[in-house]
């Protein structure tokens, strides 16, 4: 029996840190698109826990691989050898930029890879006070690595002194970024859409500068697909859908279908950066996360699901624009930022629309930020359209 | 003499009660072997069948495998030549020079309190790099499942080319009419 909203709301605000506002339900089950509080409301979620149950709460195919490999092996550590490892690995690798991965938990990790290999690439350079430079708006993570690489949180005094050596110029500003880049420069690490800043493509035009301007410093290209990637723009991962290749990669959430796991990849040129003893995790690459990284690859890797989103993505965007007091949408695939009219609380939109059974996510003021799960289907957008409009109406 | 010819005749009596049970017994052995043949013959035929169909199946298999095989190995020749065309086009003229304004429509997207700036003029290296771009862009666009019409229709917005045939062609091949 649960303890019903009112208790655990008690327990988490005598017990857990305050870092989270909290919407006030308490789910209990999920299934593909829907979820259910513990009262049996049904809600449509369109925000799939921040873009990581892309292949929907509780796939089956997911569900049987986990059972499956906790009940034989759950953790060996990375000193051994465990095949679910290995061969998503080569997954990985041979779907995206062709070199080697390092597992992490998380995405935040993952970027904390990155950066290392960054700054280890420029000392071999003969950098001594090596530099990232990314664009203001964007979110690499909150541990103080991927932390310093984000602007906007960066500048939380309360929390320094920060980590040197990162520094930011205006989004999709090319000529500060060229400005920016230069022979201190370990990489330039970019989000090719900024998904917590409320869904922002960066420019192609700032791509372009980006790539040309590390190509010329010798630094390195990173990009942050931890929101973007295992399909969710539209593509396997988003840069395919740009006009640049990045030398390195960052890949989470959606990677593991609700288990935690982050992954770096990168291209040959950064491939041997990391030697023994520069990097490790003890939990990164377990059999139960990789296994189930393997079985979401079966089902997102597939050009017909990543049309279907592509489909998808442009029959939602076409409905939410033909709505009253939305501005404008945002983004790629099932990746949405709804930009509203002025004057409209869109915390206060978000809010009604969880009484009407919407799950959705307000990452700024006057944005809504849609990441359905990928198996959405064409019935469930007409409702969350129609959910939206009705809300709309309602709070304006 | 009464009791020797009652002992004989109970003699003769299980003999033939003996052959009788030797012939039925010789003739459900007979009849166990045919049918034991018989099944025998017909789990071999059955056999040859399923193995003949997955004999088919495995060819049918390995002839897809080959034409993706195939398929796979044309689009990195495309791939590859066209990565080679971008490298060549980029190293033309390595001096750093800034990219054409393309106006603000080409950034997917501005925020509305974001000044728009001004950009300078189109050079000649920004254009080879923007074909570049348009090329690579294409590429990976075709390799991740593409459409023609999707990577047209992004061509024509990213990179105002409004007649994008030569860079789909080269990296499609020619559109079927």
């Amino acid at each position: 029996m649960s303890l019903g909203l009112e208790e655990t709301r008690a327990l988490e605000e005598r017990y857990l840190m305050h870092t989270y506002r909290r919407g006030p339900v308490d789910f209990v089950r999920g299934e593909g698109v829907l979820l259910w509080d513990a009262e049996g409301k049904e809600y449509l979620d369109f925000l799939a826990g921040i873009s990581v149950c892309s292949v929907g709460h509780c796939h089956p195919a997911v569900v049987a691989v986990v059972t499956e490999q906790s009940a034989r092996l759950m953790h060996v550590s990375n000193l051994f050898y465990t095949e679910p490892m290995a061969r998503l690995a080569q997954r990985l690798s041979e779907s995206s930029l062709g070199g080697r991965v390092f597992f992490a938990n998380s995405g935040t990790e993952a970027n904390e890879c990155a950066i290392k290999v960054a700054r280890k690439h420029a000392h071999e350079r003969g950098i001594t006070a090596p530099e990232i430079v990314s664009f203001e708006g964007e979110f690499h993570g909150r541990s103080y690595g991927a932390l310093a690489a984000t602007p906007g949180l960066a500048k939380n005094e309360a929390l320094g002194p920060m980590l040197p050596g990162f520094r930011s110029v205006p989004r999709n500003d090319a000529a500060a970024l060229r400005a920016a880049v230069g022979e201190n420069t370990a990489a330039v690490l970019i989000e090719p859409i900024q998904g917590e800043a409320g869904v922002y493509p960066t420019s192609e035009e700032a791509l372009l500068a980006a790539r040309e301007a590390c190509d010329q410093s010798g630094a390195l290209l990173i990009f942050d697909e931890i929101q973007t990637g295992m399909g969710r723009t539209g593509s396997l991962w988003a840069y395919q859908q740009t006009p640049v290749r990045p030398d390195v990669m960052t890949a989470a959430k959606a990677l593991g279908g609700g288990v935690p796991i982050g992954a770096c990849i990168t291209a040959p040129v950064a491939a041997d950066v990391l030697q023994p003893g520069d990097h490790g995790s003890t939990f990164a690459a377990g059999p139960v996360a990789t296994a189930a990284a393997l079985a979401v690859l079966d089902i997102v890797d597939d050009p017909g699901l990543l049309r279907r989103v592509r489909e998808l993505g442009a029959e939602l965007r076409e409905g939410l624009e033909a709505l009253d007091r939305v501005r404008e949408t945002r983004g790629r695939g099932l990746m949405i930022g709804i930009g509203l009219e002025e004057g409209i609380d869109a915390a206060a939109l978000g809010a009604d629309l969880l009484c009407r059974g919407l799950v959705v996510n307000v990452p700024a003021p006057g944005t809504v930020r849609l990441l359905p799960p990928l198996v959405v289907d064409s019935d469930q957008i007409a409702k969350a359209v129609g959910l939206i409009g009705d809300s709309l109406a309602a709070v304006a | 003499m009464r009791r020797s010819s009652l002992e004989a005749s109970t003699s003769e009596r299980l003999a033939a009660i003996v052959a009788a049970a030797e012939q039925a017994a010789s003739q459900v052995i007979d009849d166990a072997e045919a049918e034991g043949q018989r099944y025998l013959a017909e789990a071999r035929e059955e056999a040859d069948r399923l193995v003949a169909e997955r004999l088919a199946s495995l060819a049918l298999l390995t002839d897809s495998l080959v034409a993706q095989a195939e398929m796979i190995r044309q689009q990195s020749e495309r791939l590859l030549e066209s990565l080679a065309q971008a490298r060549a086009e980029l190293q033309v003229d390595p001096s750093p020079q800034p990219l054409p304004s393309r106006g603000p429509h080409l950034s997917a997207v501005v925020p509305a309190e974001e000044p728009v700036e001004e950009q300078p003029a189109p050079s000649s290296n920004g254009a080879r790099q923007n074909q570049a771009g348009a090329r690579l862009l294409a590429t990976q666009m075709a390799v991740s499942g593409s459409s023609r019409e999707e990577i047209a229709s992004r061509l024509r917005i990213g990179f105002e080319i409004d007649d994008c045939n030569a860079i789909l062609d080269a990296i499609l091949g020619p559109e079927d009419d």
